[in-house]
C-alpha cells in the first residue's frame, strides 16, 4: 500500500466523486434520520426534538429483541444457504469457457431484472397448495400407488394425496430470501474466484492431493474475500427484509425488519423507526469493525 | 437529439423512444398536447370501472393521469414530506381524521360540488369530518369472514369460528393490521376503539392463544389464499371477498353476529394540489348519480349517494354481503383517530400478536 | 466418437457440477416460467388457469402510465449503473492502493448504504428532498435527478465491496513491472490495472442495474405521480395479487434488458480486440 503524499492528485480524484456522493445523499439525509430518532411525536406529522433517548428505550424492549434474534437466526441460516447454493455456481463459471461465461452469469443475474415482488408471487404459484411443486408430487404419488397396487401394497403411501404446506412458513421465508439474494452471493465469489490461479490448482494436484483436499486447502482459502463480501451483501439485507416475510411468512415470521417498515408507514412513529434502525446500524456497524480487525491481525501473522 | 426543437422534446417523447426498442409504438396513442387540463388522482387498485376515467376525460377534455397506492399508510408517507403533485386522493375515515390533523388536505368548495346533494343525509354527518370540509364519501364497506362454503359447512356466525373453534385449525388467515386486533376486541364485546389497556391485551391474549391455528396473517390479500384454497376461512375486507365470489360461487362472506369495523373511503384534495378546479370537476363527475351506480354495480361496494342506490338492481341492493341488514348495522363500529399514542397502542398489540 | 477423459480442471465437464448448475437454473428460472406463462392467462386473477389470451400483452402496452413508468425505471438503471460504477470502482481502487488519514472510516462510511435498513434510507432521502426544496415538475429527466442520486447511493457501495474482492488478489508486482517499462500512471492503470478489474467491474455493474430496476422500497419515498419507476407501479398493481397485465409487462422488461444486454456486448466486442 502506498502512502497518499506519494500522489496526492490520484487519490483525489480516486475517492473524492464516492465521498462527495455519499456525503451529499446518504450521510447528510441519514443524519435526519439520526435526528429524529431523538425526536418526541407532536401530532400526526410534527416531531420535536428533545434528545430524549425514549425511542431507544422503547426500542431494546424485550418484544423487539426477540424479534430480532428470530431475524438473526433466518437471515444466518438463509445466507449460508446461499452460500452452499453459490459457491458450485461460480465456481462453474470461473472454469467455463470463454464463449460461455457471459452467458451464464447473464443467466444468473437475468431473473433479477423482474420485480422481486413479481418473481416472490410467481414462487407462490409454484410452491402453493395447488402449485406445481404439489401438482408434481401427487403424480408421482399416484404413479407410485399404481406400481404399488399389484403387491396390496397401495395403502402404504397413504389414503390419498396430501398436498404439503410449503408456504407461510418460516422454511418458506428462507427459500424467499435465498432466491432473492442469491445473485448478491454469486457475484463476489465470482470476481474472487475468477482471480484464482490455475497452477496452484495443478501444482497441489499433480503433488498428490485429492480433488476434495485441493478444494478445501486451495480454492477455499483462495475465495476468502469473496466468501465475506457475499455473507456481507446477503446477511445485512436479509437482516432487514420485510417484504419476503410478509408474502411468504406465517404466523411466527414477522421479522425486525417488518417492525422498523410498520414504524415509518402504518404505525406512523418515525422516532421509534429511526432509533430501531440506529440501533441495527450500530450493531452491523460493530460486526464491520471486528472483520476488519481480525483481518489485521491475519495479515500480521501472515 | 439536441437538434430537435424544445417543443418536441418533451417528456413523452423521450419515454416512447425509449421504449421503441419494445416495438410498441403501433400500440401507443398519439401524442397528447402538452397545455391540456389535468388532474392527478391517487387511488385504491381495482376500485373504479374501467370507463369512468375514458368518459370523464371525453366529457370535460381534462387529462387523468391515474395512480395508485397500496395502504393508507403509504398514502400518508407519500404526503407527508409535502404533496409530490397529487390532487383527488381516497383515504379511510380514521385517517381522513389524521390528514385533517396534520394539516394535510386542502378544503373543499361545496358551490362546486353540484351532485353533493345526492349523497345520504347519515353520511354527511361524519363524526371524522363533521362538515363535510374536507371529504365527501366515495364507498363504504365492512370487514368480516370470507369463507368456502362446501368445506366450512353452515355460516360462520360468530368470531369464534376464527378465534377459538379448532374445527378449522391451520385452514384460517387474518390480517397482519390493526383490522385483527378490531375483531379481535368485537368478539370479546368491547369498542374496537378502546383505549383500555386490559381490554386491548385480553384481544392480545385471545389472538396469541389462536396463533397455532392461524395459517398466516396476510397483507391485504386474504381473497387470493381463499381461491387458490390455501385456507377456507379469512379475515377480510367485503369487497375483495365479493371480488374472488365472481370467480369461484362456493365463497361468500359473512359479517359475524357480534359486529365488526365498519369503514369509509373518501375523497378529498391533497393540500397543495396542483389542479385544485379540475379535481372538484372529477369529484363532482364521481357524484353524478349515474356515475356512482355504474361504479357501484362494477366493484360491488356499498355506495353513500341515495341516488344511485335508486338505479341499482335489486340482487345487489338485497345481498347482505354488499348491503348489511339493519341489525347487523346497529353492530358495527368506525375506527376513530384517538392520536399518535392511542395509536402506539394499537401497534404494540398487533407486534406483540405477530411477535409471539 | 469417444470423448476424451475431462482433465483435472475442466470443472464445468463434471456431472455433478452440471446438475448443480442446473438445478440451481431451475430453481431460478421456475417461477420466471410461471410468471411468462401467466401473462397469457384468461383471468384476472393468477390463481388458475383459464385459457389462453394476448389480450393483457394489449392491454400492458396500452397502458401509458406502465410504459412511462418502463421508460423512467430503464433511464434510472442505466444513468445509475454507469455511475454506481464509476464511483465504486474508483473508490475500489483508492482504498485498496493507499493509505491516507481516514482511510477505516472512509471504507466504513461507504459499507453503510449496504447496511442501512432500505426503509429508513428512503425516509431519509424523502425528508432531505423535502428539506432542501426539491421541488416536482421539473421537466424530464431532470425530475428523474433525486432517484438517480438515491439509487446510486445505495448501489455504488455494492460495486466497491465486489470490485475489492477481486483486487484483494492482484498482484501489485504488475504495476510496478509496468511503470518500470516506462510506462505513465494513466497507462498502467489503463493497460494493467483496469482490465484486472474488469470482471470485478461486470459483477458489479450488474449487480448495480439489479438494484436500480428492483428497487421498490427507496424509490416510493423520491417518486411522485410524474416520476413513477416499474417496481413502483408495479407494486401498487400486485399488492392483492399479481394480475395477467403485470406479469406481461414484466416478460416485456425481461425481453427489453435481454435485448439490451445482449446489445452492449455486442458493442463492447471490437473493443475487446484493441485492449
Amino acid at each position: 500500500m502506498q502512502s497518499w503524499r506519494e500522489s496526492p492528485g490520484v487519490v483525489v480524484v480516486l475517492l473524492a466523486p464516492a465521498v462527495l456522493w455519499l456525503l451529499l445523499f446518504f450521510l447528510i439525509p441519514l443524519g435526519f434520520i439520526w435526528v429524529i430518532s431523538f425526536g418526541e411525536r407532536a401530532g400526526p406529522v410534527a416531531i420535536d426534538i428533545t434528545w430524549t433517548l425514549a425511542n431507544y428505550r422503547d426500542a431494546i424492549d424485550p418484544l423487539y429483541l426477540g424479534l430480532f434474534t428470530r431475524s438473526l437466526r433466518i437471515a444466518a441460516i438463509s445466507t449460508v444457504i446461499a452460500l452452499v447454493i453459490a459457491f458450485p455456481v461460480a465456481f462453474a463459471i470461473t472454469f467455463a469457457s470463454p464463449r460461455l461465461k457471459p452467458i451464464l452469469l447473464l443467466l444468473v443475474i437475468l431473473p433479477f431484472f423482474t420485480n422481486m415482488l413479481i418473481r416472490t408471487y410467481a414462487m407462490i404459484a409454484v410452491l402453493r397448495r395447488n402449485g406445481y411443486v404439489n401438482f408434481s408430487l401427487e403424480q408421482l404419488w399416484e404413479a407410485g400407488a399404481f406400481a404399488l397396487q399389484p403387491f396390496g401394497l397401495a395403502g402404504m403411501l397413504g389414503e390419498r394425496f396430501v398436498p404439503l404446506d410449503l408456504l407461510y412458513n418460516n422454511t418458506a421465508v428462507v427459500f424467499g430470501i435465498v432466491y432473492v439474494y442469491l445473485p448478491f452471493m454469486v457475484l463476489p465469489l465470482y470476481a474472487s474466484l475468477e482471480r484464482l490461479d490455475r497452477s496452484l490448482l495443478e501444482a497441489s494436484l499433480d503433488l498428490g492431493a485429492s480433488q476434495f483436499r485441493t478444494f478445501f486447502f486451495v480454492t477455499v482459502p483462495l475465495a476468502v474475500p469473496g466468501i465475506v463480501s457475499g455473507i456481507m451483501l446477503v446477511f445485512i439485507p436479509a437482516m432487514g427484509t420485510f417484504l419476503i416475510s410478509d408474502l411468504l411468512g406465517g404466523p411466527s415470521s414477522q421479522l425486525i425488519g417488518n417492525v422498523i417498515e410498520r414504524q415509518f408507514k402504518a404505525a406512523n412513529n418515525w422516532p421509534l423507526g429511526a432509533a430501531m434502525s440506529f440501533l441495527l446500524l450500530y450493531l452491523t456497524f460493530v460486526l464491520l469493525v471486528l472483520r476488519a480487525w481480525f483481518e489485521k491481525r491475519d495479515r500480521g501473522r501472515g | 437529439m439536441s437538434k430537435l426543437p424544445s417543443r418536441v422534446f418533451t417528456r413523452r417523447r423521450l419515454v416512447q423512444s425509449g421504449v421503441a426498442v419494445a416495438a410498441v409504438v403501433p400500440f401507443l396513442p398519439k401524442s397528447l398536447a402538452a397545455q391540456q387540463r389535468q388532474v392527478v388522482i391517487y387511488n385504491w387498485d381495482s376500485y373504479i370501472d374501467p370507463g369512468s376515467i375514458p368518459d370523464f376525460e371525453r366529457q370535460t377534455g381534462i387529462r387523468v393521469r391515474y395512480d395508485l397506492f397500496a395502504s393508507n399508510a403509504e398514502l400518508f408517507g407519500r404526503l407527508r414530506a409535502g404533496n409530490p403533485g397529487y390532487d383527488v386522493i381516497f383515504p379511510t375515515n380514521d385517517w381522513v381524521a389524521r390528514m385533517i390533523a396534520a394539516d394535510m388536505l386542502a378544503p373543499l368548495d361545496h358551490g362546486r360540488l353540484s351532485n353533493l346533494g345526492n349523497i345520504g343525509a347519515k353520511f354527511m354527518d361524519a363524526p371524522h369530518d363533521p362538515e363535510r370540509a374536507f371529504s365527501v364519501p366515495y364507498f363504504w364497506g365492512t370487514t368480516g369472514i370470507g369463507y368456502r362454503k362446501s368445506v366450512v359447512g353452515q355460516t360462520p356466525e360468530s368470531w369464534s369460528t376464527l378465534f377459538t373453534d379448532p374445527t378449522h385449525a391451520g385452514r384460517i388467515a387474518l390480517l397482519n393490521s390493526d383490522d385483527t386486533i378490531y375483531a379481535a376486541l368485537k368478539y370479546l364485546g368491547y369498542s374496537l376503539n378502546t383505549t383500555n389497556q386490559s381490554e386491548l391485551d385480553e384481544a392480545v391474549e385471545l389472538l396469541i392463544a389462536a396463533k397455532p391455528r392461524i395459517r398466516t396473517f396476510a397483507p391485504d390479500n386474504g381473497e387470493d389464499l381463499l381461491l387458490a384454497g390455501e385456507v377456507d376461512l379469512c379475515l377480510e375486507y367485503n369487497g375483495d371477498i365479493l371480488q374472488v365470489m365472481e370467480e369461484d360461487d362456493d365463497l361468500s362472506y359473512v359479517v359475524p353476529q357480534e359486529g365488526g369495523l365498519l369503514w369509509e373511503d373518501d375523497m378529498c384534495i391533497a393540500r397543495g394540489a396542483p389542479n385544485v378546479e379540475e379535481a372538484h370537476e372529477f369529484i363532482d363527475y364521481i357524484l353524478d348519480a349515474e356515475n356512482a351506480a355504474r361504479i357501484a354495480e362494477y366493484i360491488l361496494y356499498p355506495t353513500p349517494n341515495e341516488a344511485a342506490l335508486a338505479l341499482l338492481p335489486e340482487e345487489i341492493l338485497n345481498n347482505p354481503a354488499i348491503y348489511p341488514s339493519e341489525a347487523t348495522m346497529a353492530k358495527l363500529e368506525y375506527a376513530r383517530y384517538q392520536g399518535e399514542d392511542v395509536a402506539k397502542m394499537y401497534d404494540d398489540a398487533l407486534t406483540r400478536v405477530l411477535a409471539a | 466418437m469417444a470423448r476424451s477423459r475431462p482433465g483435472p480442471l475442466d470443472y464445468t465437464r463434471r456431472w455433478w457440477l452440471r446438475f448443480w448448475l442446473l438445478a440451481t437454473f431451475v430453481f431460478l428460472y421456475a417461477p420466471i416460467v410461471i410468471l411468462v406463462v401467466f401473462s397469457f392467462n384468461d383471468s384476472r386473477r393468477n390463481i388458475v388457469w383459464q385459457g389462453f389470451t394476448t389480450d393483457y400483452y394489449v392491454r400492458a402496452l396500452n397502458n401509458l402510465s406502465l410504459l412511462e413508468a418502463f421508460g423512467n425505471s430503464l433511464t434510472i438503471a442505466l444513468l445509475s449503473t454507469v455511475i454506481s460504477t464509476v464511483l465504486g470502482g474508483l473508490l475500489a481502487l483508492g482504498l485498496y492502493r493507499f493509505r491516507f488519514p481516514g482511510r477505516s472510516s472512509v471504507e466504513a462510511a461507504s459499507a453503510l448504504p449496504i447496511v442501512v435498513p432500505e426503509i429508513c434510507m428512503g425516509v431519509a432521502l424523502l425528508v432531505f428532498f423535502a428539506e432542501i426544496g426539491w421541488r416536482p415538475g421539473l421537466p424530464w429527466p431532470l425530475s428523474l435527478a433525486n432517484i438517480v442520486a438515491g439509487h446510486v447511493a445505495f448501489s455504488f457501495p455494492f460495486v466497491a465491496v465486489v470490485v475489492r474482492a477481486r483486487l484483494a488478489g492482484f498482484d501489485r508486482a504488475q504495476e510496478e513491472a509496468s511503470k518500470d517499462l516506462g510506462a505513465s500512471e494513466w497507462q498502467t492503470f489503463r493497460y494493467v490495472t483496469l482490465p484486472f478489474m474488469k470482471p470485478g467491474l461486470i459483477a458489479g455493474a450488474l449487480l448495480a442495474m439489479t438494484l436500480s430496476l428492483d428497487d421498490f422500497v427507496i424509490t416510493f419515498f423520491t417518486s411522485g405521480p410524474d416520476t413513477l419507476t416499474f417496481p413502483v407501479k408495479v407494486y401498487s398493481m400486485v399488492r392483492f395479487g399479481a394480475t395477467p397485465e403485470v406479469n406481461a409487462a414484466s416478460t416485456v422488461l425481461i425481453a427489453v434488458t435481454v435485448l439490451l444486454t445482449i446489445l452492449a456486448v455486442r458493442l463492447q466486442r471490437p473493443d475487446k480486440g484493441v485492449a
